[in-house]
């Protein structure tokens, strides 16, 4: 059982010029659900998560999340939402501590809880020997846990993170699965990735998107039975679902805007979609 | 659509509703200080202006041997456009190249609170220029009997170009993400607005255009500086002081819109 919709996502459609980025897409996130949003790169994912951290206001359709409007009332979707975006941008020159205390206080958290909020960040990203130490000082995982803590420093009951295994090793990706699952009571978790068994293997439903289409929103657990029945891998079967909506990539995620979020891989490239890459960049 | 679920578990609440607007302001304000320091672009422009300005002042001192602020205050419409944009650089289009933005912009704070802090940290730098013209005051006190108030009034007209010009830096960072190219645009820009009162401009434009008087058209409309050259005199009229801070009301409101629709 889900809890009520945290992520109502309607007939969304993104358009950047005539470049149609995310075409009519709907799909709702329960409290207590981690769904995993699967797709090559350039497929859309990322502006969709745009939009729906009210980077990007969508072109049509309606996005609510715990209930607001991203287009009516953005500062409210901001308060409940923990985003962490694609490129995890931070603030180099910072220390972690201190730019954690500063984004925990534009959260307007203060005082004792804003200490309690950040030694459970620091203990929860395990971010305890970087703390003193500047960003740019940081490996690209300790970064990427930065990015995460900062994200989670007001506790959000909805939770965005565009790519987040993203420079994290092989353990520590294990460790990001084990904590996503810790979370995922009571919130409504929504992450992507271009890596398939990541995906398989820390969501329970997925949602499958490719030049700017929903192709997909399945449990995790009926594409392994559809797998066990048509004695097929279930990554096979998930690249089927790619496949019919026109393989890797091939839509029109095209732009010249300096800004691209999803600038796609080369069209028809099956590493577009890492079926079984693992995100092992080592960390510090 | 979803064939399945987890436990939903209880519900969570959001422990923080989102930083008020002026603690954000100070909030922003704070991190841009700190990162200009970090930087050392504070420290370099800061020690640059006051060597500059104050090195040129004393030269005229010597020769003139006047004991007024006059040809400090007179120097300041033609150091300002080139230095002031130095602090306004990076203010945002920093934030672009970095993609700061996007984390800064999805915090729950107001635009606004954010234009107007980092801009306020603008104006501390400024200040420091500023301050580093305090021994000049001070070794005037103690030559003679310069007039206090022909000096407040001079400060005062340098605080309401600066924070003019400081505005229209802001506006011209927002709008793209290379320093560089904010820099140029606002020290050429900034400079226009002071050239179009200096006289031999004046007369071009009005020889080009003599039937309409552009030169004195500009002069009187568009030119800071027959608002601050009253301040030089001595003058704090009601009309300059309208025009500078709400030249750069707009300036600040055009950024905040910028920062809402530019973003693709």
């Amino acid at each position: 059982m889900t809890g009520a919709a945290r992520i109502e996502v309607d007939h969304l459609t993104r358009t950047y010029g005539t470049t149609l980025a995310v075409d009519d897409v709907s799909f709702h996130v329960g409290a207590g659900e981690v769904v995993g949003f699967l797709g090559p790169n350039g497929a859309g994912k990322s502006t969709l998560m745009k939009v729906l951290c009210t980077w990007l206001p969508p072109t049509s359709g309606t996005i609510r999340v715990a209930g607001h409007d991203v287009r009516r009332e953005p500062l409210e979707v901001r308060r409940v939402l923990g985003y962490l975006p694609e490129h995890n941008a931070l603030y180099e020159g910072m220390r972690v501590d201190r730019f954690l205390r500063f984004m925990g206080r534009m959260r307007g958290l203060s005082g004792k809880l804003l200490d309690e909020r950040l030694d459970w960040v620091v203990q929860a990203a395990g971010l305890a020997p970087v703390l003193a130490k500047r960003v740019d000082q940081c490996s690209k995982g300790y970064r990427q846990r930065v990015g995460l803590g900062a994200a989670l420093i007001h506790d959000p009951p909805v939770i965005v993170l565009d790519e987040p295994t993203h420079g994290l090793d092989a353990l520590q990706v294990v460790a990001f699965r084990e904590f996503v699952r810790e979370l995922a009571p009571g919130r409504a978790i929504l992450f992507s990735s271009h890596v398939l068994g990541e995906v398989l293997t820390i969501s329970e439903r997925v949602l499958v998107i490719n030049a700017g289409r929903l192709l997909a929103d399945r449990a995790v657990s009926g594409l392994h039975e559809q797998a066990r029945s048509e004695a097929r891998a279930v990554e096979d079967v998930v690249l089927d679902i790619v496949r019919s909506g026109g393989g890797f990539a091939t839509g029109p995620q095209t732009r010249d805007a300096p800004d691209a979020p999803d600038a796609p891989d080369a069209p028809g490239s099956p590493e577009a979609l890492g079926a079984t890459e693992s995100a092992t960049e080592p960390s510090s | 659509m979803s064939e399945a679920g987890a436990g939903a578990g209880p519900p969570v609440a959001v422990v923080g509703r989102g930083a008020g607007f002026f603690t954000a302001v100070r909030l922003v304000a704070g991190r841009e200080l700190g990162a200009c320091f970090d930087g050392k672009i504070a420290y370099v422009s800061t020690i640059a202006f006051v060597v500059l300005a104050n090195s040129i002042f004393m030269n005229e001192f010597f020769l003139t041997g006047t004991i007024d602020m006059a040809g400090y205050f007179e120097l300041m419409p033609l150091l300002l456009p080139f230095f002031l944009p130095a602090v306004t650089m990076r203010l945002w289009a920093e934030e672009r190249k970095t993609r700061t933005l996007e984390l800064l912009m999805t915090l729950p704070v107001r635009p606004a609170a954010t234009v107007l802090g980092k801009f306020i940290a603008a104006l501390g730098l400024y200040a420091l220029f500023l301050l580093g013209s305090t021994p000049i005051v001070a070794m005037l006190f103690s030559l003679g009997e310069p007039d206090p108030g022909l000096i407040l009034a001079g400060y005062l007209g340098l605080a309401f170009l600066g924070t003019f010009l400081l505005a229209l830096g802001t506006f011209l960072s927002s709008l793209v993400a290379d320093q560089i190219v904010a820099f140029v645009a606002a020290a050429v820009l900034g400079s226009a607005f002071v050239l179009l009162g200096n006289d031999s401009v004046v007369a071009v434009l009005d020889g080009l255009f003599p039937t309409r008087g552009l030169g004195t058209w500009m002069l009187e409309h568009v030119s800071v500086r027959p608002h601050f050259d009253a301040f030089v005199r001595g003058v704090v009229p009601l009309s300059g002081v309208t025009w500078l801070l709400g030249g750069s009301a707009v300036f600040l409101w055009l950024t905040a819109t910028t920062l809402k629709r530019h973003r693709d």
